[in-house]
């Protein structure tokens, strides 16, 4: 053993095994937080904040995006006609029987930050918020065509029209569909 | 919350808590710091929750929750930067942490001086990110090495000499700072 360090150990010398002897000393230490409150706050925070976030998102899959100042067409699926007394798209549905209805809207560019709110009569549920009558996210729109499908359940035959607003900066846009229940 | 809320909050517990702990220990050694250990954490647990139907639909979810985990670091590396280490004195750690390194196996008696903890966290912050990931993963918290291919999504031979190479530099740091010499030739 060396004089000058009389406080080294004779074994204190780092070959590699004496390396990982140290780190896995070092990682079976406890390491700062995660605590059990910790981990019940971080799960509630996850559920909660994702319960309402579920709601805004319930019928996006498939659809990427919202609307612009730009827009100017709001057409609905083949399977939905437009009214000819009013113009107003038009769609009919059976009661208590749940009907996708896509609402297809085209922007000429990207637009981020807009707001989407839809309106629906009494009696005109969107699955999984039934009972809301106004529902709104918020979403971006891509250049082209961006589907919007609403999962719609008629829960009395009085029918009515669902309104689709869109808001981004300044501009605002309200598309109707009326909803006929049979 | 409405029952079906209710539901899946239960589903959602009931499928993480298992993985919890490590999960945290993994935040922990990329991030260095509690609070942003806490906040990776929590961003990984929100993502997850709106990837419930993914997360029930897998047979064991830890790899695929860690693996989450780490794309969010990579993806937002600048807000959980690390923290640099600081010195403190023995006195000012929590009674819990001297008394963890009161000697209760050969293992923690060889780490029972705290000044040697502290050069290791300080010789292990001197490692570039790729070296000390890899290096905590294996050494530290024990995954193997197939786990951590898995993870990082890198070649089993990269793991490897990362590996190597992580553990030449932090020999190299702690010689340097005198923390644990190499015996002198008798």
């Amino acid at each position: 053993m060396n004089s000058d360090e009389p406080n080294k150990r004779p074994d204190d010398y780092l070959d590699e095994a004496a390396l990982k002897r140290h780190l896995k000393a070092y990682g079976a230490r406890p390491v700062p937080g995660g605590s059990d409150e910790f981990f019940e706050r971080s799960m509630r925070q996850a559920v909660l904040g994702g319960a309402r976030r579920a709601r805004r998102r319930v019928w996006l899959r498939g659809f990427g995006t919202a609307i612009a100042a730009s827009l100017a067409l709001f057409a609905v699926t083949l399977m939905l006609m437009k009214d000819p007394q009013t113009s107003i798209p038009s769609v009919t549905m059976e009661l208590a029987e749940p009907q996708t209805v896509n609402l297809v809207f085209a922007s000429a560019t990207v637009l981020r930050d807009a707001t989407l709110t839809v309106t629906l009569p009494e009696g005109v549920d969107l699955a999984g918020f039934e009972g809301e009558r106004e529902v709104t996210w918020m979403t971006s729109l891509q250049p082209g065509k961006n589907v919007l499908p609403l999962s719609l359940v008629a829960s009395s035959a009085q029918g009515g029209e669902v309104l689709a607003t869109l808001v981004h900066e300044d501009d605002d846009r309200t598309f109707r569909l009326r909803v006929t229940v049979i | 919350m409405d029952a079906y809320e209710r539901n899946q909050a239960a589903l959602f517990e009931r499928l993480l808590k298992p993985h919890m702990v490590r999960l945290y220990r993994f935040a922990y050694r990329l991030t260095g710091s509690q609070p942003h250990a806490e906040d990776l954490y929590q961003d990984v647990l929100t993502k997850v929750f709106d990837r419930l139907d993914d997360l029930a639909a897998i047979e064991d979810p830890g790899p695929w929750l860690r693996r989450v985990l780490y794309n969010q670091f990579i993806d937002k590396q600048r807000q959980y930067a690390r923290r640099r280490l600081v010195d403190v004195a023995e006195g000012d750690l929590p009674e819990q942490s001297v008394q963890a390194l009161a000697g209760h196996s050969d293992t923690a008696a060889e780490a029972e001086n705290l000044g040697d903890i502290a050069a290791l966290e300080a010789a292990l912050e001197r490692l570039s990110d790729e070296h000390r990931i890899v290096l905590l993963l294996h050494d530290v918290e024990g995954y193997k090495l197939e786990e951590i291919q898995e993870l990082i999504d890198v070649p089993i031979g990269t793991v490897k000499s990362r590996l190597h190479r992580a553990r030449d530099r932090l020999r190299g740091f702690l010689q340097e700072s005198g923390t644990f010499s190499r015996a002198p030739a008798c």
